[in-house]
């Protein structure tokens, strides 16, 4: 089989907050770390394959930090992330989508983060690496004025994307005029990346949009669902029994180990039906 | 400016137009080894609804190409997008679970079904909200996660991406057999989406994204000729029955053709299935270009082993700018 950064992260996450396992040791994330490139990215998969993901880079240095990692297996990495450009972060890429490239609806002066170099910015890699230098900015580990700046490019960015109904799909609301529909993951991440901005309709309106998706009939789903709520049971009367329904439904298809093929798939269901007082590692603190 | 430094720049302009013209000639698909076979041959079956005995009409429809299924492992890769209530958007269940079943009849040892959504991440929803997952569990058949399986580097031997390798799946290269199983739609980028465009769906959501964001960036039609370059698919079971004309692939409207294509070259499926549409596929860019090195676009070079080509067609809506595609 081949090494996989998102599964790697995510198991490590979930055996970490078992209460069947022992904690994670610093000889546990040695593989992880490993696979760490010179440039500071990790790639998505296997030794030297395919190139970097900024997905997989979020991914791994939050596993990292939430599992007490020391800060020099991960530091230039934060650094890295900070640094790295998505194509409308040129003037001449944003020329382009203002003159051609017009059928997409989107502010191309708002970006986030790609999947891969030489790409645009999307929801899901952006709302990863948000919630990875929130977490770091907030332990004290990087500061800065280009770090403020991303993180706010990055929030707006993701605002910016928002289907109508509400929620986010991979970034592209609105395409040849026809509003799109939002995804069940993807609007999980952005509202885990967006929690400060409870107060603004368009995430409050997600929010509700996601409760409503309780019943979905995919595990993978339903535990980002579990895991991004969680963030506002404190600032919405309708979360916790939400959250109860769902626990209560992702338990039962977990028994169903055909529902629960993929090692994402496992880690995050454990993550999400794990006790309810362990650090969630994709809650944003406020 | 000095002289000297005029001149460099002057030279350094020259070699650049060199260079760009170098490109350009490699691009010409005239540089490309010829894989076109003699004849290419394809059968247009008639099939009103997905009601309809579609195990019987794809068994009897595969007779006629004596394909040797025995002891082989097959890859069926129908277009799965996402699921939206009423919109014919994906290659429809039955037909899939159709086509698994005819090709384990006709002595297949394997048969799986593999795709990779282009948006899309969480797969398993896409198969459960669709119907797909019902029955692929009620025929046993089981789904590969295209997006998500083994990978591995493949060079490329076309230019047009100027990539020199792509990243696949495992279970596409180990395949004895790959059929693509496009649904007849129009496209608002590419004109058309069919069984070479579908091939976008083996490329990695893991090594590229969702969606594969690398290869848009690079061009579309580039990207389907160097993908069709690198795994053609060896057969084609083309869902017709039901179509999408208008702003395909995602939301335009449901168009009743009554017709699954099958055949042995992606290149003259797409062509006969353009044709089906009321559509030129000489003014597809990505067909004309493969039509010349890739597979067979003309029809003296097409069998078919069905019913003809009905002499006119209703031709599939199209968005405005896609109006000069029609025949």
């Amino acid at each position: 089989m081949q090494f996989g950064t998102e599964p790697t992260s995510l198991a490590l996450l979930a055996l970490n907050a078992s209460p069947a396992c022992s904690a994670v040791t610093t000889e546990d994330l040695v593989p992880l770390i490993a696979l760490r490139q010179p440039n500071g990215f990790w790639p998505a998969v296997g030794v030297g394959a395919a190139g970097v993901s900024f997905w997989a880079t979020a991914l791994a240095v939050n596993t990292l930090m939430t599992l007490g990692a020391t800060p020099e297996t991960f530091g230039a990495s934060l650094d890295a992330l900070v640094h790295c450009r998505p194509q409308e972060a040129s003037w001449l890429v944003r020329l382009r989508f203002r003159l051609s490239d017009r059928q997409v609806r989107f502010d191309s002066k708002k970006y986030g983060w790609p999947w891969v170099p030489d790409t645009v910015s999307w929801v899901v890699p952006t709302s990863m690496a948000l919630i990875t230098l929130g977490r770091a900015k907030r332990q004290g580990l990087i500061r800065g004025s280009e770090c403020e700046k991303r993180l706010r490019l990055g929030a707006e960015m993701l605002l910016d994307r928002a289907c109508s109904e509400g929620g986010w799909n991979a970034g592209n609301a609105v395409v040849y005029g026809v509003p799109l529909r939002p995804h069940i993951d993807a609007t999980a991440l952005a509202l885990a990346a967006l929690r400060f901005h409870y107060n603004l309709p368009i995430v409050r309106n997600s929010l509700t949009w996601m409760l409503n998706r309780i019943d979905c009939p995919s595990a993978y789903s339903l535990a980002w669902v579990i895991l991004a709520a969680a963030a506002y049971k404190d600032v919405r009367s309708d979360v916790l029994p939400a959250l109860d329904m769902a626990r209560d439904r992702l338990a039962t298809m977990v028994e169903d180990h055909r529902a629960v093929e993929d090692t994402s798939t496992v880690a995050l269901a454990a993550l999400a039906l794990g006790p309810e007082n362990t650090n969630n590692p994709f809650e944003v603190e406020v | 400016m000095s002289l000297l430094t005029s001149r460099r720049v002057f030279g350094g302009a020259l070699l650049a137009g060199t260079g760009a013209l170098a490109v350009r000639q490699l691009c010409s698909t005239g540089f490309l080894r010829d894989r076109r076979r003699r004849r290419s041959r394809v059968a247009i079956l008639h099939e009103d609804s997905y009601d309809g005995p579609l195990d019987r009409t794809l068994i009897e429809g595969l007779h006629l190409f004596d394909l040797n299924l025995r002891g082989k492992t097959v890859l069926l890769k129908p277009n799965l997008v996402e699921y939206i209530p009423g919109a014919e958007v994906n290659t429809n269940p039955r037909l899939v679970g159709a086509a698994a079943s005819a090709v384990l009849a006709l002595g297949a040892k394997t048969v799986l079904v593999g795709e990779g959504p282009g948006h899309q991440r969480d797969t398993v929803l896409v198969l459960a909200e669709g119907g797909l997952e019902a029955e692929l569990r009620e025929r046993r058949i089981r789904f590969v996660d295209l997006n998500r399986d083994e990978i591995r580097k493949v060079p490329l031997e076309t230019p047009f991406t100027g990539l020199d390798c792509l990243w696949l799946p495992r279970t596409v290269l180990t395949s004895d057999l790959v059929v693509s199983m496009p649904k007849v739609k129009t496209h608002h980028w590419a004109g058309v989406t069919l069984s070479m465009k579908n091939l976008f769906g083996v490329i990695p959501g893991v090594a590229y994204g969702w969606p594969k964001n690398l290869l848009h960036w690079k061009g579309i039609d580039r990207s389907i000729l160097d993908i069709n370059a690198a795994v053609p698919a060896h057969f084609v079971i083309a869902d017709g029955i039901v179509g999408m004309e208008g702003n395909g692939p995602l939301h335009g409207a449901p168009r009743n053709l009554g017709r699954i294509v099958l055949a042995d070259d992606p290149v003259a499926a797409d062509f006969v299935c353009s044709r089906l549409m009321g559509l030129n596929p000489l003014r597809v860019n990505y067909l004309a270009q493969a039509a010349e090195f890739l597979g067979n676009g003309t029809p003296e070079r097409i069998v078919h082993l069905g019913e003809m080509l009905p002499p006119a067609m209703q031709p599939f809506a199209v968005l405005p700018e896609l109006a000069h595609l029609r025949l």
